[in-house]
């Protein structure tokens, strides 16, 4: 019976950046919003490293008193690791250490989300957490086939006219949505990373001595080199307010054919003395994981039908390129997918013409753009074991011979630090590689 | 000096993955496997990459039948990594029922 049936005006799948941007938005405009959550809290099954908070800045502007951050990013690094010696680049900015902060944080995202959760629902959307939604439920046939709701696991069906799907990087009812609605995939296959983290309890002033920080300012630290063992990814150190996190990223890929695990690779890092002297007398507090999509802008799919629009990591927006931004693009794709329903709203038409506008704004924004700009980061990730082998080792070794003290001529010590940086090296090749290394800025 | 020593390299941050996982919450669902496999797959497949790429040791060789593997689905962190990387669709991988499985603190 139509009549029994709950209604309401959007349902949003996932209570992550994307799901609780989405509904933020549209509750704040009126409208009846329901987030549906698996997990016991919102952000109970998410991990992330740095949070770019310029998109949030736009939906909630005092988050910065407000939100549980742990620190403002004031420090950045970028180190290369070889077995016996290592290099590191520093920088910051006096800028980086005054509000906006340059948009960049260290947060803990299952406390993270699960405050922007409280935030949304103070704007009227209603959360139901613990959970499941398993599947969509559809009316109509062929190219009229229509989203009217999702079925809840265990529970009555749940209606509405449009579904903001935000359930991240799994994607699993994105996955058979898309199959069910005979949606375009990307023009590749999508690709993911893996991310593994332990976050270390220290007091927060041996953190700020170790990474020479002010009271209350944070440092983000990514690290290249031999501990990943030809593998394409690197590691991080990202500092709390009273723990730090410590953990890589790699290609799903990559990982498979090396047959190493992740563990023997996270025990491997730790192991080098540049690494675990950050985390020396500490006490692991947790251990997490997670996937990302990394196939870029080739991977990104059709992103609406009728009635449905596909948001955040389940649609495959994460800039791949060294900057690995997923959440601030997560929140812009979820405040513009309710855009669209904003405007839907208005003429009463969800079908696919009318939802197309998200896409459309999507393509205009930095979003996107970044990502489209990006889509020949994979030229770099296929050269990046190599070019690794070269600038981590050799590099630094160039550097400490270049600083060799004893009682021979300068001038033969140097020239004998350049023929061994370039000893051995194919010119014609390392010289192709860098070259297409470059398209790791994106 | 005597017991200070942080061993080589390591500054005494090694742990063994139980450490790592006794320090994860979890609502365990006892009742309830959410990763189930396909037993005829897995019995033929020579490469288990899963046995080594997920980040909790989910999957190992059946003590009893090292033809089989054991699920270990109580220690998932629903990563998401051995669904994409299996090679075979051996893995039936569905979301836990609400509210169960791996409860991060920090995340």
């Amino acid at each position: 019976m139509e009549e029994d049936r709950v209604k309401v005006d959007a349902i949003v799948v996932g209570a992550g950046p994307a799901g609780l941007m989405a509904a933020h938005r549209l509750a704040k405009e009126g409208l009846g919003v329901v987030v549906v959550e698996r997990g016991q809290y919102a952000g109970s099954k998410n991990v992330s490293g740095l949070l770019y908070s310029s998109v949030l800045r736009d939906a909630i502007p005092d988050f910065e008193i407000k939100a549980p951050l742990e620190r403002p990013v004031t420090r950045r690094s970028i180190g290369f690791i070889g077995e016996d010696l290592f290099g590191v680049v520093e920088f910051g900015a006096q800028q980086w250490r005054e509000s906006p902060y340059n948009h960049t944080w260290v947060v803990y995202r299952a406390q993270f989300d699960r405050w922007l959760a409280q935030e949304v629902e103070e704007t009227g959307a209603s959360l139901l957490d613990g959970m499941v939604v398993e599947d969509l439920l559809y009316e109509g046939e062929g190219p009229s086939k229509r989203v009217v709701g999702v079925m809840v696991r265990g529970d009555e069906p749940l209606y509405s006219d449009v579904v903001i799907l935000a359930e991240g990087a799994l994607g699993i009812v994105s996955g058979k949505a898309m199959k069910e609605l005979g949606m375009r995939p990307g023009r590749k296959a999508q690709t993911f990373g893996i991310g593994v983290k332990e976050i270390w309890g220290l007091p927060s002033g041996v953190i700020e001595d170790r990474f020479h920080l002010e009271p209350g300012e944070g440092a983000a630290m990514e690290w290249v080199g031999s501990p990943f063992r030809g593998l394409v990814g690197g590691g991080f150190l990202y500092t709390g307010k009273e723990s730090v996190s410590v953990g890589f990223i790699v290609k799903v890929d990559s990982l498979a054919r090396s047959k190493i695990s992740p563990h023997d690779l996270m025990e491997g890092f730790k192991a080098h003395p540049e690494i675990g002297r950050y985390l020396r007398g500490g006490e692991l507090l947790e251990y997490s994981a997670h996937i990302l999509p990394e196939g870029g802008y080739d991977a990104v799919p059709e992103l609406c039908h009728n009635g449905l629009l596909i948001t955040g990591d389940a649609a495959g927006l994460v800039n791949a390129s060294m900057y690995h931004e997923g959440a601030n693009l997560a929140m812009k794709s979820g405040q513009l997918a309710a855009e669209a329903v904003i405007q839907a709203r208005l003429i009463g038409d969800y079908s696919k013409r009318s939802m197309m506008l998200y896409e459309q704004m999507l393509r205009e924004s930095f979003g996107l753009v970044d990502i489209r700009n990006a889509r020949k980061v994979s030229e770099a990730h296929e050269v990046f074991p190599r070019v690794m082998d070269l600038l981590p080792v050799r590099f630094c070794r160039l550097l400490t011979d270049f600083y060799c003290q004893g009682q021979r001529p300068k001038r033969s010590i140097r020239r004998e630090a350049i023929g061994r940086f370039l000893g051995g090296l194919p010119k014609f090749r390392t010289a192709r590689d860098l070259w297409r290394f470059r398209r790791i800025v994106g | 000096m005597e017991g200070v020593s942080p061993g080589p390299g390591g500054h005494g941050t090694s742990l063994p993955l139980e450490e790592k996982l006794y320090r994860v919450r979890y609502e365990v669902d006892a009742d309830h496997p959410h990763i189930r496999l396909n037993e005829t797959v897995c019995r033929e497949c020579s490469e288990r990459v899963c046995t080594f790429i997920c980040p909790a040791r989910v999957y190992v060789p059946s003590p009893e039948d090292p033809g089989r593997l054991k699920v270990n689905y109580e220690n998932c962190l629903e990563c998401g990594t051995c669904r994409v990387a299996c090679p075979r669709e051996g893995i039936v991988w569905e979301y836990p029922n609400g509210g169960m499985g791996v409860r991060y603190r920090f995340g």
